[in-house]
C-alpha cells in the first residue's frame, strides 16, 4: 500500500525524531531542484514536485534506517549534500520523495599525514577541509569551481574533477576507501589500502553513483605536499584551437603534468576578459607545481615544447595567475548571477565532455556549426565558444560555453527552449565522433537518454548493478538511468 | 534628442591583493596584469541610456546615442561593446601622452565639457564616482563648465510626452524625488538596489560592431592640451588654452603629494556558546535583536 505525504513524514519523524525532518515549505522548495533550473527557480517557479520532506542526517545509522523504510515503502529518495549539481540530479522529479541531507555529517574525522589520508564524513565541505590541511602543508589537490560550496559526498557521488586534474587526477584518483548505505540498509566499509588485485575495483561502483545506487557516508582520500611558493605559471595567445590541442598534446605524450592545462578559444577567453591582454586570440596556459625541482622541469619542457609554433605569442603569467586565483564560486558569486539573471533574464550554461586526441577538435568544431546552423535562437545567443581544462595522456576534455537571453517565453519553458536542444547537439556531436557525452558533471536528469548509446553493449554492467542494488528504484530516480514509462 | 554618456573603464580592484597595492615614484600602481571592468554607476548610466532610446516611438523622437570616454587604445574594446549594444558613436578623448588624470575630476571635465559643446548634445548621463581617485566631481563640474542644470543619485530616466522633458528620479537626504526637467541637463548616476546591468550584445551584434570604427578625439582638437609629465601638478602652463577656442584656461585644484594605505582598525568580539545553537542565540540577543524591525 502507498503511504501518503502525511504518513511519510510521520514514519520518518518516528525514526529520526521532529526536529530532523522538515516540512517548511520554502525548504522542500528549496531541495527540489539543482543549477539545472537555476532560472525558473529565480522568479519563484518550481515546475518539480517538491518533496514530502527534507531530513537531516546524523550518522550513518540513521541513513541506514531511514533507507531500509523508502525500500520497504519504496518511496523515492535523493541524496544531498552542498546542493551545487548542474545537470538535474537533485531534482525530486517523483512525487512525495525524501531528500536526504547529509550535511550535518560534517565531521573531518582524520588527517593522516604518514599515510598521506584524509578521512571526512559526506557532509564536510571540500574548502573546509583544504583549509585545515594547507594548515598542516598538505593539500587534496582536487579544486573544482564549487569548493568553496560542495561537500565531499555529492563530489565523490558526481565524479567531481577539480581544476588541478593534469597533476592530481580526478576525484576517482584521490578516493582511497569508502564507506556507503545501500537502500536494504546495509553499511558497507571499503578498506584504506593503496593497492590491491582482490577482484574489480568495487569502488568504482560507488564513485560517481549520483544517489542512484547508494548513500555515501565517509569518504577517504589521498592527500599531497603542498608547494604554492613554487607555482609557475605559463601563457600564449595563439590562433587556432587545433594548434592547442596538438600542444596539449605533446605536454601530456612528452611525460609533463602541469597541475592546470587550460585552452581557450576566443570567444570563451573574452567572457574572461583575455581580449584585453591577448586580442583576438585562443589562449593556451599552464601551471608548472611541485617541489622546485619538478616545478622548474615541468615549466622548461612545456615552454620548449611550445617554443617552435610561431603563432604562439607568450602572455605575462601573472595575468593568469591573477586571474586563476578568482576563478571559483562562493556564495557572492552565486548571489551576482541570480541578480543578473532576475534583472536581464540573461543566463549561461556549459555542457561538458571529452574525447580523445584524435577526434577532440572535430567535436569542437562540429558541434559549434551544429549549433550555428541549426538553433533556431540563435539571435538570442550572446556567447557561444568553449575550452579544455582537463588532459591526458589519451585525449582532453571540452567544456562548451554558452550565454543567452531568454525572450518570449515562461521560466519555467526557458529550460526546453534554450538549454536542452544546445546541449542535445554538443551530445550528439560528441557520440557520433567516438566521445563521451559526460566529462565530470555526472549525467544527472537530462542526459539519461543518452546513457545506453554512451555505454553501448557495456550497459548490460550498468543495468545490472541498479538491479543488483536497487531493485525496488528508489535511489534517485530518473538520474543516470532514464526512467521506464 | 542626442545623449551622451561618459564612462571610465577601470581596474577590477576586487582581483587585486593587497600586496598588489604598490606604487612607482610616479605614484602609479601597476593595474597590467588585472582585467578592467565597466565602473559600477557607468554601467548602470550606460544601461538606462539604452533603455530611454527603446522607448522611441516615432522617428521625430529618435534619440541618439553616444558613448565617451578618456582614455587610451585599450578603451576601444569597451567602446566596441557598446556600439554592439547599441550606441550609435562611440568616441574616446585620447589625451597625447597618457597624462594621469586620476585625481583631476577638473581636467576630465574640461574635456567632456569641449567635446559636448562641439557637437550640440542635449542630454549628459555619468556615474556617480570610480576608479582609482573615487572623486565624485567630474559630472557636477561639467554641469558647471556647460552652465546646464544637474541632478545627482539619479535612479531613473523616463521620457514625457513633451519631447524636451524628462522624469528623473533621483534620492536626496534619504527620500525619493521625481521631477520632471528640461533638457539640456546633466545626471549623475548614483548607487541604487535598482541600479541594471549592461546588457550583452547577441553574436549577430558583436560581428556587426567589428566593422563599426570608434571615432578618435585628441585633447589637442578640443582646444585643451595636457602636459603629461607635471600633470599632478597643474600650472597654466600645463593646460593651456588654444588658439582655435576661447575657453578659460583651468587651475591646478590639487597636487598628489603622496599615496597612503588607510589604517583600518575594525574590533572584534567571539561568541561564546556550548553549541551553534547558543552562539546564535547569543548573537541574536546581544548584537541583533534591536536593529531588526521587531
Amino acid at each position: 500500500m502507498t503511504l501518503t505525504r502525511t504518513e511519510i513524514v510521520d514514519h520518518l519523524k518516528n525514526i529520526l525524531g521532529q526536529e530532523r525532518v522538515i516540512t517548511d515549505e520554502e525548504v522542500l522548495k528549496e531541495n527540489s531542484h539543482d543549477r539545472y533550473k537555476k532560472f525558473e527557480t529565480i522568479f519563484n517557479v518550481y515546475s518539480t514536485p517538491i518533496p514530502a520532506a527534507v531530513v537531516k542526517l546524523g550518522n550513518t545509522n540513521q541513513v541506514s534506517e531511514v533507507l531500509k523504510f523508502l525500500n520497504e515503502n519504496k518511496i523515492n529518495s535523493v541524496a544531498r549534500t552542498g546542493g551545487t549539481a548542474t545537470e538535474g540530479g537533485l531534482e525530486t522529479i517523483i512525487e512525495n520523495s525524501v531528500v536526504l541531507d547529509g550535511s550535518p555529517m560534517n565531521q573531518i574525522i582524520k588527517i593522516d599525514p604518514v599515510n598521506m589520508l584524509a578521512t571526512a564524513q559526506c557532509g564536510v565541505n571540500l574548502g573546509e577541509l583544504e583549509d585545515q590541511l594547507r594548515e598542516q602543508g598538505f593539500t587534496t589537490g582536487h579544486s573544482p569551481q564549487s569548493l568553496p560550496l560542495a561537500h565531499m559526498g555529492g563530489l565523490v557521488a558526481t565524479r567531481s574533477i577539480g581544476q588541478f586534474s593534469t597533476l592530481y587526477g580526478a576525484i576517482e584518483d584521490m578516493v582511497v576507501g569508502l564507506e556507503a548505505v545501500f537502500p536494504n540498509g546495509e553499511i558497507t566499509r571499503i578498506k584504506n589500502v593503496p593497492r590491491r588485485a582482490c577482484g574489480p575495483d568495487i569502488r568504482h561502483v560507488i564513485i560517481g553513483n549520483e544517489g542512484a545506487l547508494c548513500y555515501i557516508t565517509e569518504v577517504t582520500v589521498k592527500i599531497y605536499r603542498y608547494y604554492p611558493e613554487n607555482n609557475r605559471y605559463l601563457a600564449w595567445g595563439l590562433d587556432h584551437m587545433e594548434t592547442g590541442f596538438e600542444i596539449l598534446r605533446k605536454v601530456m605524450v612528452d611525460g609533463y603534468r602541469p597541475s592546470m592545462a587550460r585552452l581557450y578559444d576566443v570567444e570563451d577567453g573574452i567572457q574572461h576578459s583575455f581580449d584585453q591582454f591577448a586580442g583576438e586570440k585562443c589562449v593556451l596556459m599552464f601551471l608548472a607545481e611541485g617541489n622546485e625541482l619538478i616545478a622548474r622541469a615541468t615549466a622548461e619542457g612545456i615552454a620548449k615544447i611550445v617554443e617552435p609554433y610561431e603563432e604562439c605569442q607568450p602572455l605575462d603569467s601573472k595575468i593568469i595567475e591573477n586571474w586563476f586565483s578568482h576563478l571559483n564560486w562562493g556564495p557572492e558569486q552565486i548571489a551576482e548571477e541570480r541578480d543578473l539573471i532576475a534583472k536581464n533574464s540573461h543566463i549561461g550554461f556549459t555542457t561538458e565532455i571529452s574525447g580523445n586526441w584524435d577526434c577532440i577538435n572535430t567535436i569542437y568544431e562540429n558541434a559549434l556549426n551544429r549549433i550555428q546552423e541549426d538553433f533556431p535562437h540563435i539571435d538570442d545567443l550572446t556567447m557561444l565558444g568553449g575550452h579544455s581544462s582537463h588532459s591526458y595522456q589519451t585525449g582532453t576534455n571540452l567544456y562548451f560555453v554558452y550565454d543567452y537571453d531568454v525572450k518570449d517565453c515562461k521560466p519555467e519553458e526557458e529550460i526546453t527552449k534554450y538549454h536542452n536542444p544546445l546541449y542535445a547537439m554538443i551530445v550528439e556531436e560528441t557520440l557520433k565522433a567516438g566521445g563521451s557525452m559526460v566529462h565530470h558533471h555526472g549525467i544527472g536528469k537530462y542526459r539519461t537518454q543518452w546513457t545506453q548509446e554512451e555505454h553501448g553493449s557495456a550497459y548490460y554492467i550498468l543495468k545490472g548493478l541498479k538491479e543488483q542494488f536497487d531493485p525496488n528504484g528508489i535511489m534517485n530516480a530518473g538520474t543516470i538511468y532514464p526512467l521506464e514509462d | 534628442m542626442k545623449i551622451v554618456v561618459c564612462f571610465k573603464p577601470i581596474a577590477d580592484y576586487a582581483r587585486l591583493s593587497q600586496e598588489d597595492w604598490k606604487w612607482d615614484e610616479n605614484h602609479r600602481i601597476d593595474t597590467s596584469f588585472v582585467r578592467r571592468i565597466f565602473n559600477c554607476f557607468e554601467e548602470s548610466a550606460l544601461e538606462i541610456a539604452l533603455m530611454l532610446s527603446g522607448t522611441s516611438e516615432h522617428a521625430s523622437d529618435l534619440i541618439e546615442l553616444t558613448a565617451l570616454t578618456v582614455d587610451n587604445q585599450q578603451g576601444d574594446l569597451f567602446l566596441k561593446q557598446l556600439l554592439a549594444v547599441g550606441y550609435h558613436h562611440g568616441v574616446r578623448i585620447q589625451c597625447q601622452k597618457n597624462p594621469d588624470l586620476r585625481f583631476t575630476p577638473m581636467v576630465i571635465s574640461h574635456l567632456i565639457s569641449a567635446y559636448i559643446q562641439k557637437q550640440g548634445h542635449d542630454l549628459v548621463i555619468l556615474g556617480m564616482q570610480g576608479g582609482e581617485g573615487d572623486n565624485g566631481q567630474t559630472g557636477f563640474l561639467v554641469a558647471e563648465r556647460l552652465g546646464w542644470p544637474c541632478i545627482g543619485e539619479v535612479s531613473r530616466i523616463i521620457r514625457e510626452e513633451s519631447s524636451d522633458c524628462l522624469k528623473v528620479t533621483s534620492r536626496m537626504d534619504g527620500a525619493t524625488r521625481v521631477q520632471t526637467v528640461k533638457l539640456p541637463l546633466v545626471l549623475i548616476i548614483g548607487d541604487s538596489l535598482d541600479s541594471p546591468y549592461l546588457r550583452v550584445p547577441n553574436l549577430k551584434q558583436k560581428l556587426h560592431a567589428k566593422k563599426k570604427q570608434v571615432t578618435l578625439v585628441s585633447d589637442l582638437e578640443l582646444g585643451l592640451y595636457i602636459d603629461p609629465l607635471t600633470n599632478n601638478n597643474l600650472t597654466d602652463n600645463n593646460l593651456t588654452n588654444n588658439d582655435l577656442t576661447n575657453k578659460p584656461i583651468p587651475k591646478a585644484d590639487k597636487t598628489l603629494m603622496d599615496l597612503q594605505r588607510p589604517q583600518a582598525s575594525q574590533s572584534c568580539v567571539f561568541i561564546e556558546g556550548k553549541n551553534a545553537r547558543e552562539q546564535a542565540r547569543h548573537l541574536y540577543d546581544q548584537y541583533l535583536k534591536e536593529r531588526l524591525p521587531q
